[in-house]
């Protein structure tokens, strides 16, 4: 009698469990905070015009609160023996690729979160901390943030940061598109002070046309390719260079928005309830079998 | 009716006038519509003008020495670090001529005035139009683009100076105003080995280019790079050239499309200096060689079309237009009433033939014998 009650209460909260669960995928799908706006800002990105002096880094840095040397430190061209990564400390890093012929230029390239239209680590935080908004920026709410890191997974360009080194509350990294100057209607730091303005600030709609303008006027000087206008489902941030993008480690992702793959996955796998079910479903056999043991032993 | 035909006319007379006006001051800048117009049809109301490049309609082609000497650049005041730019325009200039002239910097003028960067670039990065960038940007993209070029360097300080640091302002400008690129030592001769299958040596004789042949250096160092004299590695790779670029150089002057005058710069051993007996049949040491070459050559930097007969310059000699005696060969009451080319056989004049008159022997080795016959 006790059995079976408990039978029916497991089969009720399954059923129920599943067809919350088996709904919901279509809700989280594309949060609505995160439609884009038609006014979104960008960033365009001359990848010819940059000469790696890395003002935007130290820039970034004070707008951040970020430990800093001063300014004068980062003349020092010899960081660019190595190629780096930004990480928590930098959230924005130049490197430098040597120049192919003598007459050329080294190319130097800023990396820093492209703030995605559709992007992977909005779809990927399972507590909704990340959120896509209207001006363009990419941000996450750090009180919402449990940690879980699979932000950092998500993104197709590995930009999520994690202080790994702090003991207590240890934060999740990355530029925020400078949120809260541009909130106050400043500039982002790194592209109020670069003196090249090799970053130009601008809608997103205007700077992907101006990129191809500049591509028609000086075909010499541009390969016909502008990254981030539809790599991942476009991005707000976009380069422009003289050489395969390949050639400067950006990597070749197609046009169609990460989430769209990391969400088929996980929404697939989740869909339906089926591995709690699948889970049940295997617990009960288990049981059954265990059951039909103990009688077969206890006929005995 | 008259009045209509005449009044028919008349706007007539204006719309050609006026289409001619226009066409004139367009069609000698030989562009594409498109480089200038966005539109179709461009109006005069709506002329629906591109802003930027216009390189090709530049109509400023000044001498250095016509533009400023020196420019203070102090528009930009967003950071107090730095000093006002002092700026050797001359210097730059000097150096623009033989890398592109005026437009290397000024990519943008209509016709007429040069303008200031300023006109079209504002002071604001954060504007609506960002089509362009802003003063900033444009000063630092102009000079970077070279200065990065030549040095290898972006130090901020080879052209700004730190506040209250280093010299005034008005003795940096006294300085600048000095500064000025240094003379260019040109070669004298260079010797290019060539990948030609026959006639591997080009000898190029610099000197004779510009002092004997008058050239100019913007004549044929027109879009010279500041790497070719001022690079870290001194050597400019001209392997990867092709051989219309490699030509390209001479053909200015010289034809290096026909396959029969190759060896006018090619030969198998360095070639001598230039010989104008040797290239040309004409011997210029005898009488013509305290002329300046221009004295014949009367088109600048065009020396070919001349023939060699004295008659091409010098027109038909006469008693009054020519003093034989200056030959070494008085002219007597009786020579002097025959024709020249009596005695002057090719016109030429070079040689001598005696032997109608005279028995026959070879002036000037020997004196003409005896008469045999009187014209």
């Amino acid at each position: 009698m006790v059995n079976e009650s408990r039978r029916k209460f497991l089969k009720l909260t399954a059923l129920i469990g599943a067809s919350i669960t088996g709904l919901s995928p279509r809700k989280l799908k594309a949060a609505p905070k995160n439609i884009l706006d038609k006014n979104r800002m960008g960033v365009l990105v001359d990848t010819t015009a940059c000469i790696g002096c890395r003002k935007c880094e130290w820039a970034c840095k004070v707008a951040h609160n970020l430990p800093t040397l001063p300014l004068e430190s980062y003349d020092d061209r010899s960081v660019f023996r190595n190629m780096r990564r930004p990480d928590d400390k930098a959230l924005t890093v130049v490197n430098e690729y040597p120049a192919k012929r003598q007459e050329e230029f080294p190319i130097n390239v800023k990396i820093q979160c492209m703030h995605c239209d559709h992007p992977a680590c909005v779809s990927a935080c399972i507590v909704g901390a990340f959120s896509k908004e209207e001006i363009g920026a990419v941000v996450w709410d750090t009180k919402k943030c449990i940690g879980c890191r699979y932000c950092m997974v998500a993104c197709p360009f590995q930009i999520p940061a994690f202080e790994f080194n702090k003991a207590i509350q240890p934060e999740i990294r990355k530029c925020d598109f400078c949120f809260q100057r541009t909130k106050e209607g400043k500039l982002p730091a790194c592209v109020e002070i670069c003196p090249m303005e090799a970053l130009t600030y601008g809608k997103r709609e205007e700077l992907v046309k101006i990129a191809h303008e500049k591509i028609k006027l000086y075909p010499e000087r541009y390969i016909n390719h502008v990254y981030g206008e539809y790599e991942v489902g476009g991005t707000s941030w976009m380069y422009l260079a003289n050489r395969d993008f390949v050639e400067l480690q950006f990597p070749k992702l197609g046009k169609n928005p990460a989430p769209g793959v990391t969400e088929a996955i996980q929404h697939g796998i989740f869909a339906y309830f089926v591995p709690p079910v699948a889970l049940y479903a295997l617990l009960g056999v288990v049981m059954w079998i265990n059951k039909n043991r103990k009688k077969t032993v206890e006929a005995e | 009716m008259k009045s209509k035909i005449l009044l028919l006319l008349i706007v007539i007379h204006f719309v050609i006038n006026a289409q001619t006006k226009i066409s004139k001051s367009h069609s000698y800048q030989q562009l594409n519509c498109s480089t200038c117009h966005s539109c179709q049809i461009p109006t005069k109301e709506n002329p629906c003008l591109r802003a930027c490049p216009r390189e090709s309609m530049i109509r400023i082609d000044q001498k250095p020495e016509e533009g400023p000497r020196i420019l203070t650049i102090n528009k930009i005041k967003e950071t107090d670090i730095y000093e006002p730019v002092i700026f050797s325009h001359l210097a730059h200039a000097e150096m623009a001529e033989i890398s592109g002239g005026c437009r290397t910097c000024h990519h943008y003028n209509p016709p007429g005035n040069v303008i200031a960067c300023s006109e079209c670039h504002g002071l604001q990065r954060k504007r609506e139009d960002v089509s362009k960038p802003d003063l900033k940007g444009a000063f630092h993209r102009q000079c970077m683009n070279c200065h990065r070029a030549w040095s290898g360097n972006t130090d901020c300080l080879v052209c700004h100076q730190l506040k209250g640091k280093g010299k005034l302002v008005s003795q940096n400008k006294e300085l600048i105003v000095k500064r000025i690129h240094p003379e260019i030592k040109a070669p004298n001769k260079i010797t290019y080995t060539t990948n030609a299958t026959a006639g591997k040596q080009v000898t190029f004789y610099h000197n004779e280019h510009v002092n004997l042949f008058n050239y100019e250096c913007g004549d044929c160092h027109k879009n010279d790079n500041c790497v070719k004299c001022h690079s870290k590695i001194n050597t400019v790779s001209t392997s990867k050239k092709s051989t219309k670029e490699l030509h390209n150089k001479c053909s200015n002057c010289h034809d290096t499309n026909s396959k029969v005058n190759c060896s006018f710069c090619h030969s198998e051993k360095e070639k001598g200096p230039f010989n104008h007996l040797v290239r040309t049949g004409f011997d210029i040491t005898k009488f013509h060689s305290k002329l300046s070459c221009s004295r014949c050559h009367t088109t600048k930097n065009k020396f070919s079309g001349l023939s060699n007969e004295c008659s091409f310059c010098h027109g038909k000699w006469s008693w009054d237009n020519f003093n034989h005696k200056i030959t070494g060969f008085i002219l007597d009451e009786t020579h002097g009433e025959l024709e020249c080319n009596s005695c002057h056989k090719e016109p030429t004049y070079s040689k001598l033939d005696c032997s109608d008159c005279h028995e026959d022997k070879s002036y000037p080795k020997d004196k003409p014998g005896r008469l045999i016959k009187r014209l």
